[in-house]
């Protein structure tokens, strides 16, 4: 169990430097951690995965049926499962999508006091219809017969350009790769690390266009998109159904189940404080009962777990051909080798410029200490399963933006790529030139001078035009910007000028999406608005550690 | 201790039972209700989740407090049960899911300086949950035969055998309505949690080996061979309904041979008033028992064991929960009305290796894994 005990290292290491769950960077810069927020009286606090948003009408309904008050938290998979098993989630109750990495690990195991699976919702393969056509998968017959290996082949050979969650970061992103490994070996059972063919991944992400980290982003983004780059959406059937039944879509969605490799999320409800065993038992009967059972299938488009309520919902769920399960590999050395090889070798590498607020108020109130730690986290060491995704990636291209009264120069840095192993998937060692690309990065960050007013919209500008020139000469890569300010935008352009400048760039500088990172007493309407003409998202650092929040974008890079 | 002391001592016990005596004979009514309220304090007892419904059922709670002998009971993992065996805070009883882990608890108890009685009130036989399309691929293949309607026999030698040379579904004759290239492989829950994963591994034991285990070389050699028919499986269930509710609400997909308990499908059968269609059940051949074992550790619990063992309402109760008990013939009555075809007399049933050779088994499997 390598991860259990890198994991568990890597708690001791935080608790000698007291205060977890931070990285364990510069000790002096780290903000104390802001007072946790008071619970409710008797409230039970649920982590939850982000893909579970929709379900939180129940919270009233539970309360009124049993008495008991469900508070919802939601996280990625991986950060949550990393939450849990590092007890350090704060919550009664866990409720994933898929517990299976948790439940994997003997340190996960006990953890968890009690489960139940509550709902299911198989991974499926959503094509506009007009594709489903060109690839003659529409037939269901065909249909029936595409594997994972097929989804691949149709990617590399450029029909189909998905959207997906991040793989380093959710399940659906992860089983989807799983799949297109399990499909590529041939192998019957027993998948490890060393069975992974490199270019069947390869092929596969060829096809990745709309990356993100939550099922509500992608589905804005993806009815945005459909039809201009992408055709398709791989994620849980309920989120597929409920964009064909939203009248928002361009044209529906097809649903493929992978043949021999649907993998279905099962949402377990997990018991962590064995306290609250009482209120938990009253929750799992209520929501295994056929008032929210029913609710969930016709609300929600899940799966009952209940046989007779499924048989009373059968017609709003897609009748099934015999769907074969996809068997997850507990293999930890399979699992952190794929996440690591998606993120390093395999994945669209990563462009991005970085806007950053050098004004003279961020000296104020440890701003600046926090901007470093931030900076110095994603050019860090952190292994962990969260670290990995805030990490700087192999061959990914980073531009610092510094901006106060005017946008400085941009600085430009390049993480070298690795070297990739003939067979398999394996975590890799940084190498001695990635070592020094990080330490470069870091020592920027020491570097940075707070004075002078925020010409915010100025240096965006600045940092779309960059982003735009590069993405021409290099179109492989990810393009992003991730803007930060701690106040408002006083010089330069207004926002009505940066508007109407937004507005004559060229449509390719204009796909770039912004992550608008709130700090300090920046202007919350204002960055809403950029935030709507440029796409992409806001991000809000003042309750949250900054640190945290730039994580938190990576997994949408 | 000074003689004086021993003196005062003396007098305060003689004086105590002296005085109990006293109340005892002269019945005093308020005395008499005070002795109630003691003999109905609650038994403590921690359970394993297949007999929870069991203790929750609303007529089984009338009849222990009717006998004053009610009960407060937790569940948890039957192999948690032995560490839970402590001096001064050890519950009145323990209700574990099988042999193995009622033997932890009183070999835990017996280094522990507490006596334990065990009793096995009732049992069920280990069966595969399948499907009806499965099992005839298995009958065109030589491993299964039908013994009546939806019941089939699988002959478990056989069985095994073809695990171990991993043929995938799609290389067995006829099996065009599975045709798929995943292995043959019986799920089963978690080996290094479950007892009923440990009843797979004693059963497959026996097939391998033509006997019961009864050696430490042997049980080491055929756990090593056995290990991978849990470790090719991938991410097991660690909870035992797991495996059982996959199967009934994922299906044939996700599980073509379930390995459960008897009582899981009877007692679902019976709550449902039936089950699904194309359910079957395979009877390995021979098979193995599962007695579920009562370990008591103080003298109201004693009573409770053989209250739970005689009680002829108590056993009804536990048959409506799918248990078989002593009676067959109440057994059979019972299930008929849902369907659910059972073979009702088993013919063939092997015992377990000892206790010390399963953990040794068990052992090995679990090192394997983590590889």
């Amino acid at each position: 169990m390598k991860l259990a005990l890198r994991v568990s290292l890597l708690a001791l290491v935080c608790m000698a430097l007291a205060g977890c769950d931070r990285p364990a960077v510069d000790k002096a810069a780290t903000p104390p951690p802001p007072p946790p927020a008071a619970p409710a009286a008797h409230a039970l606090q649920v982590l939850a995965t982000t893909d579970l948003r929709d379900i939180e009408p129940l919270q009233q309904m539970v309360l009124k049926a049993t008495g008991v008050n469900l508070q919802f938290r939601f996280g990625g998979t991986m950060e949550s499962t990393e939450a849990v098993l590092n007890g350090q989630s704060g919550a009664d109750l866990a409720w994933f999508a898929n517990a299976k990495y948790l439940l994997s690990d003997a340190q996960g195991q006990s953890r968890v006091k009690l489960q139940e699976k509550i709902m299911l919702s198989p991974i499926a393969l959503g094509l506009s219809e007009s594709t489903a056509r060109e690839l003659g998968w529409d037939r269901p017959d065909r249909a029936a017969k595409v594997t994972w290996k097929d989804i691949a082949a149709a990617a590399k050979a450029g029909k189909l350009s998905y959207a997906l969650s991040n793989p380093a970061t959710s399940n659906q992103g992860f089983m989807a790769l799983l799949g297109v490994v399990a499909s590529a070996s041939q192998k019957a059972d027993g998948l490890v690390a060393a069975d992974v063919d490199r270019s069947a991944i390869a092929a596969f992400l060829k096809g990745y266009r709309l990356p993100g980290d939550n099922s509500t982003y992608l589905s804005e983004k993806f009815i945005e998109r459909q039809g201009v780059d992408v055709n398709a959406f791989i994620n849980y059937e309920s989120w597929l159904l409920g964009l064909n039944q939203s009248g928002k879509l361009r044209e529906k969605l097809v649903l493929v189940y992978p043949h021999e490799g649907v993998s279905t999320a099962d949402y377990p409800l997990l018991l962590l404080n064995d306290a609250r065993r009482d209120d938990y038992l009253k929750v799992v009967a209520y929501l295994k009962g056929e008032t929210a059972q029913t609710w969930l299938a016709r609300q929600t488009l899940r799966r009952p777990v209940v046989p007779e309520v499924a048989e009373k919902v059968a017609d709003i769920l897609p009748r099934d051909a015999m769907r074969i399960e996809l068997p997850f590999s507990p293999d930890r050395a399979l699992a952190d080798g794929l996440i690591d090889a998606y993120l390093n070798e395999f994945r669209r590498p990563i462009a991005s410029t970085f806007v950053l607020d050098t004004s003279g108020s961020m000296e104020r109130d440890g701003r600046q200490q926090q901007l470093i730690q931030a900076l110095d986290y994603i050019a860090g060491v952190d292994r962990s399963l969260t670290g990995r995704i805030a990490r700087l990636t192999n061959r990914e291209r980073l531009w610092m933006q510094p901006f106060s009264d005017n946008p400085y120069d941009l600085q430009r840095f390049e993480i070298p790529a690795g070297t990739a192993s003939a067979r398999g998937v394996q975590v890799l060692e940084d190498s001695a030139a990635k070592q020094k690309a990080l330490a470069q990065v870091r020592a920027f960050a020491a570097g940075l001078n707070m004075r002078g007013g925020t010409a915010l919209f100025d240096a965006v500008l600045k940092s779309l035009k960059n982003m735009a020139d590069e993405k021409q000469k290099n179109p492989g890569y990810q393009y992003s910007v991730v803007a930060f300010t701690d106040g408002e935008s006083n010089k330069g352009r207004s926002f009505d000028e940066f508007k109407r400048d937004y507005d004559q760039l060229p449509e390719d500088a204009r796909s770039i999406p912004v992550f608008m990172v709130l700090f300090g007493d920046a202007n919350e309407r204002q960055l809403r608005e950029l935030v709507k003409v440029t796409g992409g998202r806001l991000f809000d650092a003042r309750k949250t550690p900054l640190y945290s929040v730039f994580k938190d974008i990576r997994a949408y890079q | 201790m000074n003689k004086t002391a021993r003196l005062l001592v003396t007098l305060a016990l003689l004086g105590g039972f002296g005085g109990a005596l006293w109340f005892s004979l002269r019945g005093h009514p308020a005395q008499q209700a005070a002795a109630e309220t003691v003999a109905a304090t609650e038994l403590s007892g921690l359970i394993a989740v297949d007999v929870e419904d069991f203790f929750k059922n609303p007529r089984v709670v009338q009849v222990l407090a009717a006998h004053r002998l009610p009960v407060q009971v937790t569940r948890i993992g039957s192999r948690d049960m032995a560490a839970r065996v402590l001096p001064g805070a050890t519950p009145d009883f323990f209700f574990p899911s099988g042999v193995v882990a009622a033997t932890q608890v009183t070999e835990a108890g017996r280094k522990a300086g507490i006596p334990t009685a065990s009793y096995s009130p009732f049992h069920t036989p280990l069966v595969i949950a399948s499907w009806e399309p499965i099992a005839k691929i298995l009958v065109d293949n030589g491993i299964a035969r039908p013994l009546q309607p939806q019941v089939y026999g699988v002959d478990m030698d056989k069985l095994t055998q073809l695990m171990l040379a991993r043929k995938r579904w799609k290389d067995l004759k006829h099996s065009a309505a599975y045709d798929v290239s995943r292995s043959v492989l019986v799920s089963t829950t978690d080996v290094r949690r479950s007892n009923s994963a440990a009843m797979f591994l004693a059963l497959a034991s026996n097939a391998v080996n033509g006997e019961t285990v009864s050696d430490r070389d042997t049980a080491r050699r055929t756990a090593l061979r056995l290990a991978e028919l849990f470790k090719r499986q991938g991410y097991q269930e660690n909870y035992v309904n797991g495996n059982f509710e996959d199967y009934v609400s994922q299906g044939i997909g996700k599980t073509p041979l379930a390995w459960i308990y008897e009582n899981q499908i009877v007692g679902h059968a019976l709550a449902k008033g039936g089950i699904g269609g194309g359910m079957v059940l395979l009877y390995p051949q021979p098979t193995i028992t599962n007695k579920l074992v009562f370990v008591a550790t103080s003298e109201r619990a004693k009573t409770l064991g053989a209250l739970l063992s005689n009680d002829a309402e108590l056993q009804g109760i536990a048959l409506q929960h799918g248990f078989r008990i002593a009676d067959a013939e109440r057994f059979a009555k019972a299930v008929q009305p849902t369907g659910l075809a059972v073979e009702t007399r088993l013919t063939q049933v092997v015992d377990p290796p000892s206790f010390e050779l399963m953990a040794e088994m068990i052992d090995v499997v679990t090192k394997e894994m983590g590889q």
